[in-house]
């Protein structure tokens, strides 16, 4: 299963705040999907401390990155 | 372009370091406000007057200048990737130095006589020496390619002409060298004080936080690359008039930097204008407010307007509102962000940290903001129209300044209060500390 995040039209922090808040309640072996305007480059250093994996796409004037538990020790992104 | 490196957790300073100067920063203004309560229109008499010197000075160094080298030392590794060389000690000892040299020049100023003078004029270049040579090393070693770097360097290399010009008119007044046309130093003084440092940092700033911040198309090209260049050639150009004689057409090179800060406010007004979060918080209605007063200041200069009212719109209108607004995104952003590693750090994600707005509420910003803006009419009243109008005006001066302080300090007792909790590593429901969200 997959969960959609849109927080295109947010302010820093915000789009962070949004991400913690959906990952800390996203149910085991479920995905997040978040859509930005930009590269969420401070998320990269949390989700790298918290175990999680992703994979950042450019998408024309957006940002796509997908988000998955790592199931371990913290991982270097896919891409 | 941001460097993403720089935005690592482990890259920013301890929290402590541009909290100092963030926190007592509003205090200065406040005495400001305080001085003009006790002198009332003595004080607006002209710019020369003992009282007005110590305001100018309580606003531009103990409240402008402090507020900037408080985000500069957080900004550097985050903007630039470049973390400042022993931050900690290097914030400690500028912040001491700034806050003891600003109230000794001050004293100086209202009656305390040259030695209190000059001991401030000493401790004020020991601060900024401090401060130039860390702040400057980190920003010899970023990367050069960025617009917000080179226009840093600028603005630091301004700081450092506003420090030289400041002590030669120090010696003069204390007996130790001649100057001709003492006046007209003292305007090349101010000049690259407010245009120069604080101008061009600001432009530095706006670069990066503007888009960020208010989800606005970037600045074009043309004015990332020659908006802060022109700024400083203008001031390099009256500086040379002013030394071989020629002040009188130093306005050449002046009206050149402020024609490039006009371009940069339409801009950046134009900019935010067209942004895709269309919410109007505090910060934005600071951002509009300063630029009014920038180019209300602007078209006066270019008219031979009242000189006192051009410097209360620019010392004021920008210098004391735009700082504020930026405060209001910057001390929660850290709060947070501060609080986000810890927990990151010690695992504690049973553990809900408060939201911007748990640390800064937007109401009572906006409140702020009100009484900002009455300080603002009032101080620009008592200095045309209306002098008997001073007294108040520094009342709501040293209120607004006053509310600042509290609501910094507010947020700053909300992190503390969540920092022990997580390093106590007991768990405490989120409802008990106050968290969640408030949009």
């Amino acid at each position: 299963m997959e969960r959609l995040l849109d927080v295109r039209e947010l302010a820093p922090p915000e789009p962070l705040e949004r991400v913690l808040d959906a990952l800390a309640d996203l149910p085991v072996e479920h995905s997040l999907r978040v859509l930005l305007s930009r590269e969420p480059f401070p998320l990269y250093g949390f989700l790298d401390r918290m175990g999680y994996r992703w994979r950042t796409e450019r998408k024309e004037e957006r940002y796509e990155v997908l988000i998955r538990p790592g199931g371990g020790p913290p991982r270097s992104p896919e891409v | 372009m941001l460097n993403p490196a720089g935005l690592s957790l482990d890259q920013a300073p301890p929290i402590a370091v541009p909290f100092r100067f963030f926190l007592t920063a509003p205090l200065f203004a406040c005495a400001a406000g305080l001085i003009l309560v006790w002198e009332g229109d003595g004080a607006s008499v002209s710019r020369w007057t003992p009282p007005a010197l110590a305001v100018v000075h309580l606003v531009s160094l103990g409240f402008l200048t402090q507020v900037m080298c408080g985000a500069l030392f957080q900004m550097l590794p985050v903007l630039a990737g470049a973390p400042v060389p022993a931050a900690v000690a290097a914030g400690r000892w500028t912040h001491g130095l700034l806050l003891a040299g600003t109230v000794g020049l001050c004293v100086g100023f209202v009656g305390g006589g040259w030695l209190w003078l000059t001991g401030g004029a000493a401790l004020v270049t020991g601060s900024l020496a401090i401060f130039l040579g860390a702040i400057g090393r980190a920003l010899a070693q970023a990367a050069s390619g960025s617009q917000t770097v080179k226009a840093m360097r600028l603005s630091l290399a301004a700081l450092a002409v506003t420090l030289g010009l400041g002590l030669t008119l120090v010696a003069y007044l204390s007996g130790w060298v001649h100057l001709d046309r003492f006046p007209e130093w003292v305007d090349i003084h101010l000049a690259w004080g407010l245009l120069g440092w604080a101008g061009i940092l600001i432009m530095a700033v706006g670069y990066q936080v503007v888009p960020m911040f208010h989800v606005t198309p970037p600045y074009p090209r043309w004015m990332l690359v020659w908006s802060a260049p022109l700024a400083f050639l203008g001031l390099t150009v009256a500086l040379a008039l002013t030394g071989i004689g020629l002040g009188p057409y130093a306005a050449v090179g002046i009206g050149l930097s402020i024609l490039s800060f006009v371009a940069f406010g339409l801009m950046t007004l134009g900019t935010q204008l067209r942004r895709q979060r269309r919410r109007v918080d505090a910060t934005l209605l600071h951002w509009w407010i300063a630029i009014m007063a920038a180019l209300a200041a602007a078209v006066l200069w270019l008219v031979s307007g009242p000189s006192l009212v051009v410097g209360v719109l620019a010392l004021f209108g920008v210098g004391v509102g735009l700082p504020s607004g930026m405060l209001f995104k910057i001390v929660p952003f850290l709060c947070w962000f501060h609080l986000q590693s810890r927990q990151v750090a010690t695992q504690r994600f049973d553990y809900r940290i408060p939201t911007m707005h748990g640390f800064l509420a937007e109401r009572a910003a906006r409140f702020h903001v009100g009484v900002h803006v009455a300080a603002l009419g009032l101080l620009i009243s008592g200095a045309s129209i209306a002098p008997g109008m001073v007294r108040l005006a520094g009342l709501t001066l040293a209120i607004s300044s006053a509310l600042l302080a509290g609501l910094l300090a507010h947020a700053a007792m909300v992190y503390r209060r969540h920092a022990a909790v997580l390093s106590a590593g007991a768990s405490t429901p989120a409802s008990k500390i106050g968290g969640g969200t408030s949009w």
